[in-house]
């Protein structure tokens, strides 16, 4: 399976991520998931950025939120909405927001 | 008369949920309230981030130009417009790496009330003090 998980929160993500596998896993970052891709927690990043090697945030809610696309982690990338859009469809089977 | 204090705790980061922005637009309103008091009773809240809450405050938003929504930068502006104490927790701004000078001020609105970063003792005083606290 190829999941792309979209995560909107920034606490409540991560119980529910630790028990999903696919064979490809991809995490979209939106709302306010940025703050996962973009905010160090007492210096530390967050885990779910070691959960799966396809990352991704969305531009518009990093801005939204007064932070900069340079501000995100580099292991993630930036996209728009349009972005998301074709990542979806062309490159995961099923889709899941938490 | 009297002063009847309230403090709003702002626990969720800004945008998700309605709940946290509600805090905000509450805390400006607290003048109408005044109308149900007795006659010199007076009103005074205290908007205070803890926790999450610290998170979505930063200048700079454009949830205006990307989403048609009033950023929460400019609820806040709003807020010091009508001079209301608005306490930021110093060490949770650390917490989430936040700069303190990443906070909105409503210079250009011609408002001279800043956010306070206060140590956390400091929201606590104003937590007891207030005659209700409402967590959001």
């Amino acid at each position: 399976m190829k999941l792309a998980v979209f995560v909107s929160d920034f606490k409540l993500a991560c119980d529910t991520l630790e028990r999903l596998n696919a064979d490809k896993l991809g995490i979209i970052f939106v709302a306010n998931g940025v703050y996962h891709a973009t905010t160090k927690e007492n210096g530390k990043s967050s885990s779910l950025l070691d959960k799966a090697p396809n990352l991704y945030a969305l531009s518009e809610d990093i801005q939204t939120r007064g932070m900069k696309d340079e501000d995100v982690d580099k292991r993630v990338k930036v996209v728009n909405y349009s972005d998301v859009v074709d990542i979806i469809f062309n490159e995961y089977d099923k889709l899941a927001w938490i | 008369m009297g002063d009847v204090k309230l403090a709003f705790v702002v626990q969720k980061p800004q945008y998700k949920s309605e709940t946290s922005r509600l805090a905000i637009t509450h805390a400006i309103s607290y003048q109408t309230v005044e109308i149900l008091l007795e006659d010199g009773d007076i009103v005074t809240p205290t908007l205070c981030f803890v926790g999450e809450g610290v998170l979505g405050l930063q200048k700079g938003q454009k949830a205006m130009d990307l989403y048609g929504i009033t950023s929460t930068e400019t609820h806040i502006k709003n807020c010091l417009l009508v001079d209301l104490d608005v306490l930021v927790c110093k060490e949770d701004l650390a917490k989430y790496g936040i700069p303190e000078d990443m906070m909105p001020d409503a210079e250009d609105m011609g408002a001279d009330k800043k956010i306070k970063v206060a140590p956390f003792s400091e929201i606590q005083k104003a937590m007891e003090d207030a005659k209700h606290v409402l967590f959001f």
